[in-house]
């Protein structure tokens, strides 16, 4: 943040950006990617077994097999069908390469160059992503930051916070780095978890009469979860931050003893207003009768 | 009875667990070695020794955990963080069932990891695992059985070690899991304040306290021993100090294990007195040696290219690491040539 965005008596905190290692979903992608190559170079040239990935098709076949299997599972578990999509079109672009190159003959050194330089382009990508987020902790307010095409900003002032939650994995917990997700009083800040179950039942009796029916629900939990421009997203050092938020949101919510204090001050100043009042009433009053006895002397 | 009789009556079936404790406790020795070496890194690396502990407390807890589910306690509560774990039974047997939980805690966490690595090893190199036959079932001959099978996979393991390819994925997972859990093969927490439950002597005591105050369930498995040499010697088959043996075999790798993960842990104290870009040079080194010189030997079509490759890329690291240590600190120096380079900067002599 510049200076000339600072706001009136705003002083900076603390600057901070994601810890390297606290994108590692993304990350995994990609270490899959290398290791999935390096392994597949190995079997179709190096291995023991290499003689059964003679046929082209077949290289073809396992590798992008593989990629698509692991794919669905990691889509099923992280309930992320994005990454599906994403191996399919490095399958789909290598498929066109090779077609389009004619690269059949050399296809066990093609697919794994390929595939380690996919994840090399994929590690560059997460690191741009990552070096994106901006976080700026002022004493007035925290300002989120990010995007790498199309920048996204968040303004969130500490009397707005209603809740705080924290979340600290494995990795976050050895290398001292988790993500603060402040929630604000609108709900920004909470995602929702949604469960559908379904059924169906089909009866036939005979053959003109049949019986069909489905019935289905499903229940929704709402659960801290945003963007990752939208949250203090693996922060470091994690427990310092932390605890600066939380003294930052408790330093602009009023106590009870304050709220007394305002309360007794307010009634004060009423009392002081009705005394005004009075005060001018009877100024108002004596005038008049100062006026009148002249008259009456006149 | 005659002496030979008497002799495999009474002491042959002390002969395997003998051999077991002893190599238990080198074990702990080893484990010591590392606990020492790793307090000294605390200051200066944190996320290690976290990351050491984490290990240590997972298999200590999944141990805890198993122990309760196999005793049927059930488990109500599981909590595992870097720090700390805990396993909580839906209902607190007492008895042979605490016992057995107990066993596990204590057992577990020096044997699970190397189990695991014992199963992949045997997935790589399955010559080692060679159980000798029997025929007197004396104290002498279990015990040079139970010695014989150790040795025979010892030699093996060697030899493998020796060897490793680490263009082979199975054998850089092995070497990867050989060292990930040589950093864990402990019940222990580094930290700044001790752990109740994560130190030796806690186990200790805890086997102590178990000798003394519930003697019963330790007869009962030396008993339970006992019967189970006999059936061997009655039917013929030496399955008795095989099971020893397959101990033996954990003990072993998890040893080999200890001793890998400890140089590894040794040269990052070593390379702390280096400035950060050469330390980072010199961490490189290994794996960019060992990449250059497969490769070379691979174009060469040179012999034993996988052997040489990995001692020669650590000979190299080792070399580099002497070399930066005497260049740039006041390590591997003689008063005589630091009073020197003193004098040469311009120093008091």
């Amino acid at each position: 943040m510049e200076d000339d965005e600072l706001l009136n008596q705003e002083k900076v905190e603390k600057r901070l950006s994601p810890h390297p290692l606290s994108f590692m979903g993304l990350q995994s992608l990609c270490i899959f990617l290398i290791a999935w190559g390096l392994i597949f170079g190995w079997m179709v040239n190096f291995s023991d077994f290499r003689d059964l990935f003679e046929n082209v098709l077949l290289q073809i076949a396992v590798w992008g097999l593989v990629l698509l299997v692991v794919s669905i599972i990691a889509s099923i578990i992280k309930v992320m069908w994005r990454i599906f999509f994403l191996y399919l079109s490095v399958v789909l672009v290598a498929l066109g390469l090779i077609w389009w190159l004619n690269l059949f003959d050399a296809i066990g050194l093609f697919l794994p160059v390929y595939t380690v330089i996919v994840s090399i382009i994929g590690f560059l990508l997460v690191e741009l992503f990552r070096r994106s987020h901006k976080y700026i902790i002022s004493n007035q307010r925290i300002v989120f930051k990010g995007g790498v095409i199309t920048k996204e900003q968040r303004t969130l002032r500490y009397d707005k916070i209603s809740d705080v939650n924290t979340k600290q994995g494995i990795l976050g917990q050895i290398f001292s780095f988790g993500t603060i997700i402040p929630i604000s009083q609108s709900g920004f800040g909470l995602g929702s978890d949604q469960s559908f179950a379904g059924g169906g039942v089909q009866g036939s009796g005979s053959k003109r009469v049949g019986l069909f029916g489905f019935f289905g629900g499903g229940r929704e939990v709402q659960t801290p979860r945003t963007r990752s421009y939208y949250e203090l997203h693996g922060v470091y050092p994690f427990k310092e931050i932390r605890k600066m938020v939380e003294q930052l949101v408790q330093g602009s919510e009023i106590s009870q003893y304050q709220k007394q204090q305002v309360d007794f001050q307010e009634e004060q100043r009423d009392f002081q207003e009705e005394q005004r009042d009075l005060q001018k009433e009877m100024k108002d009053l004596l005038k008049k009768q100062k006026n009148q006895s002249k008259s009456k002397e006149e | 009875m005659s002496g030979e009789a008497f002799d495999v009556v009474v002491f042959a079936p002390l002969a395997p667990i003998f051999g077991l404790i002893l190599f238990w406790f080198i074990q702990l020795i080893f484990i010591e070695i590392q606990k020492s070496l790793l307090n000294q890194l605390r200051s200066s690396h944190d996320a290690l020794i976290r990351f050491t502990n984490f290990i240590g407390i997972f298999f200590q807890t999944i141990c805890h955990a198993l122990g309760y589910t196999l005793t049927r306690s059930g488990i109500s509560s599981f909590y595992l963080s870097v720090d700390y774990g805990k396993v909580d039974p839906k209902k607190k047997k007492s008895g042979v069932f605490e016992w057995l939980v107990n066993m596990f805690l204590f057992v577990g966490p020096f044997f699970l990891p190397s189990f695991l690595l014992l199963a992949y090893f045997f997935l790589l190199s399955n010559d080692g695992f060679t159980v000798l036959a029997q025929s007197e079932f004396t104290f002498a001959e279990n015990f040079i059985v139970f010695g014989s099978n150790l040795f025979g996979f010892t030699k093996e393991l060697v030899f493998f070690l020796g060897s490793i390819d680490l263009f082979h994925p199975g054998h850089l997972g092995f070497f990867l899991l050989f060292i990930l859990l040589g950093l864990g093969i402990r019940p222990s927490y580094i930290g700044k304040r001790p752990m109740e439950k994560v130190d030796m002597f806690y186990d200790l005591k805890n086997i102590r306290y178990n000798i003394l105050h519930k003697p019963v369930y330790i007869l009962i498995a030396i008993l339970g021993a006992y019967i189970f040499s006999y059936l061997n010697v009655f039917f013929g088959q030496s399955l008795y100090v095989s099971v020893f043996s397959f101990f033996g075999w954990s003990s072993i790798l998890a040893i080999f294990a200890l001793i890998y993960a400890e140089v590894l842990l040794f040269w990052v104290y070593v390379l702390d007195d280096l400035s950060v870009g050469f330390r980072v040079l010199t961490l490189l080194t290994l794996p960019i040696c060992y990449i250059l010189l497969r490769v070379l030997f691979y174009l060469l079509s040179w012999p034993f290219a996988a052997q040489i490759g990995f001692w020669g890329s650590v000979g190299i690291t080792v070399f580099i690491t002497i070399m930066l240590l005497y260049r740039l600190t006041n390590k591997f120096k003689t008063l005589l040539s630091m009073n020197s380079i003193r004098g040469k900067s311009g120093g008091k002599k």
